[in-house]
Formats: structure tokens, sequence, C-alpha cells
């Protein structure tokens, strides 16, 4: 990866555990697991327009999400949970057992 | 109270407003009032509203601000360019390590925010060793803020069966403990296990994309109420009856108390202790693959 570099943070919503529990293939299930929340400056430097199609690369894998603004600090994305955040969170867990699921480095790019 | 790393209003939305902030005790009569609750995250997240004092961190800096906040309480000097790097002063850590030691009763609760980032079991146990440095001042724990479902029980059990709570080997006949080398995410991304049995949990939207992989290569079986994306990739999903509803059973609190669990409802389904334990009489029926184990043939 050249670009610039990210810290996502995937973690837990309020919304992501209730549709756990109703089912995985809500559409809701869907759209909460595929948007990710970046800081406003962030996306106009990288010039991404909220609500449009970014692709997310980590050394581990890429993945497409949704791209909203949120209150976020500079330089880290957030992301719920799911199966998009599983190809790019890191594969070993440093002896620990624990993957590193939060805090690993990505590149943002927007989807003309 | 110190939330270091979680996000309660969201992850354990009852945790406030049943278990730590407004409940009345003996000794908190007032509830809320007599509280003073602090927030330690990398965002401000909305348990930062409920919080007396938020302080936003760096992320992956945890294990750099406890180990400051360690010096300044045991009265140490501590490096204003080391903390700066943290995203906070020295004066707001020493003005937090004085609402510490002038708490009666303080805990710490500390999330996957802080055991899941740079340093993992190494911010936990500067964690534990804060909570009990502190007891040289006034009455400190700390409590992990596990994740959903019955992560507790499964923890509780397994220690009070082998000794350890997670990461046990059981191929020598007795248990052995190494996380990284006998933790599930280890064995799948390795590709060590050529067969899993998945209980309650799903895998298959929650691990790192290798071990989602090796789980789809070998034979998986999965028992859950709901088809998930494990059930996908399984070769064979068992309907269970959804333990607490529909089956009987026993979850653990955070706090590691036992909650037996009463059914309100029939299920059609067979509760997973009951589908464990026929499939554990059928592998008993077939010959032992040691030699001599039963006398009868081995493969």
């Amino acid at each position: 990866m050249a670009g610039k570099r990210y810290l996502m943070n995937a973690g837990r919503t309020t919304k992501q555990g209730q549709q756990i529990n109703i089912g995985k293939d809500s559409p809701e299930y869907l759209a909460i697991t595929t948007t990710i929340f970046m800081n406003v400056d962030d996306m106009k430097e990288a010039a991404i327009t909220a609500g449009t199609n970014v692709r997310v690369r980590s050394d581990n894998g890429e993945a497409v999400f949704l791209c909203k603004e949120g209150k976020i600090p500079a330089g880290i994305i957030f992301v719920a949970y799911g199966p998009p955040t599983c190809k790019l969170m890191g594969n070993t867990t440093d002896g620990t057992g624990m993957p590193t699921s939060k805090g690993w480095e990505v590149e943002v790019d927007p989807i003309a | 109270m110190i939330y270091w790393g979680g996000n309660p209003a969201e992850c354990h939305p009852r945790h406030f407003t049943k278990y730590s902030l407004m409940q009345k005790g003996k000794f908190t009569p007032n509830g809320r009032k007599d509280r003073t609750m602090v927030l330690v995250d990398i965002r401000e997240t909305p348990s930062a509203k409920a919080a007396d004092l938020f302080l936003q961190i760096r992320p992956g800096k945890d294990f750099e601000m406890l180990s400051a906040l360690r010096a300044i309480v045991k009265g140490q000097r501590v490096n204003e360019e080391t903390v700066a790097e943290t995203g906070l002063t020295v004066a707001q850590l020493q003005d937090l390590a004085a609402q510490m030691k002038a708490a009666r009763f303080g805990i710490i609760f500390f999330g996957m925010g802080l055991s899941m980032t740079r340093g993992k079991h190494m911010n936990s146990a500067q964690i534990l060793m804060l909570a009990a440095e502190m007891n040289a001042f006034t009455k400190f724990v700390a409590m992990p803020m596990r994740g959903h479902g019955n992560v507790t029980g499964a923890d509780v059990v397994m220690r009070y069966t082998t000794g350890y709570p997670f990461g046990v080997n059981l191929c020598r006949g007795y248990p052995r403990f190494n996380p990284g080398e006998f933790s599930t995410v280890d064995l799948l991304v390795r590709g060590d296990n050529d067969a899993c049995l998945v209980l309650g949990a799903d895998p298959g939207a929650t691990m790192p994309q290798p071990a989602i992989d090796h789980l789809a290569r070998i034979p998986t079986i999965t028992l859950d109420p709901k088809v998930t994306h494990t059930s996908r990739l399984s070769r064979v999903h068992i309907t269970t009856a959804v333990t607490g509803i529909s089956a009987p059973g026993t979850a653990y609190r955070m706090d590691e108390i036992p909650l037996p669990l009463r059914p309100a409802l029939k299920s059609p389904y067979p509760t997973d202790e009951e589908v464990v334990r026929r499939i554990r009489q059928a592998v008993a029926r077939r010959p032992a693959w040691l030699p001599g184990r039963n006398g009868k043939a081995a493969i």
C-alpha cells in the first residue's frame, strides 16, 4: 500500500446487535456492516463524497463499503463488525489468541 | 468508575441503568449523584454523554497512558513529551489519579478497545496492575466488558473443568493451555485441525478470512438456532432450541454470577446439550483409534 493510511476501528453498535438477533440476512444488517464512517476533513482530502462507495484495502484484503461522515477523529475510520471486516483484519494473533480486530491500517479510495 | 476502551451505551445498554452507574446502593444512596464516571476512548462514543470526564486518547496509546498513570499513582516522575504522545497532558493524568485515590471504592471496566488493539494482553495486564496498585490507597477492582452472549460462561466452565479459560488442548488426555498455539483463530488460520464443531458462535462472520476459508475446507458442524454465515459453509447445520427462551440452561453475568434460565416457550428443536450428548454417545460406540484403548480393533 502506498497511499494515505487510516486506522480502521471495528466495533459494535446497538442497531447491529439488534440485527444479529433478527437475522444476518436482513438488508438492515447488510447495510450496517457495509457502511464506514470517516472524518469530514479526511473525506475531503481523499475526494470522497458522502453516501458513495469506497474501496478499502488492508495488507490482508479489500472490501467495498458505503462511506458516510461521522464524528470521528481525523485519521480514523469506524465500521461495525461483519463479514466485510473479516476480509481486512489481521490474520495473526501475536501469540495471544486474539486477532487484531481494531486499529489496523487501511487505504481508502473512492470508486468512480 | 472508569470505562476504558468500551462503549456500554451501545454495546451493554443495561449496564449503566441496572448494574453500574445509576443503581442505588448501601453506600451510594443517591445512585448516579454519588458516583463519578470517567470514559477513556479514542473517539467520542454515545457513552461519553454519560461521563463526568471524557479522556480522548490517540489510537494504540493505551499502554503508554496506563504506564504513565501507574507511575503518577506511585508518585514517580513522568516525561511530559512521552505523555503528550497519548493525546493527554500530565496535568490530566494527575487529576485522574487524584480522583481515583479519592474514591471510596473504584472500578475499572475495560473493553475490547483495550484488549483487541495494539498491545492486546499487555494493555489488559497494565489495567490489572493499576487496579492492584490502587489498593495501596483505596479499594479498587477491574472487570472486563465481555462480548455478546454467554462468553463469560464459556470461560468459567472451561476454567473449572480444565483450569484454563480458553485455548485448551486436550489431545494428550490432559489439558494444556497456550494462547496463540491452541486458540481457535490460530488453529484455523494455520489449518491445523481437520474438523470443527461450532456451538453458538458465528466465526464465519467474525474471524479473519483465512480462518473462514479453512472452515469451508474441512467438515464443519454448526449448532445454532438460526442459519448463520458459518452454517452456509458447514457440511451440517443442526437447528437447536434457543437457550433462555425455549431451552433451560445457565448464563453467566460479566461478574461471573450464574443465572439459571427457565424457558418460557417450547421448541420442536433439541437443546445444544442434547445434540452434543447424542453425538458423544454415537462417537463412544465407535472403536477407539488408539491401539489397546478399549480392546477393540484400532483404525
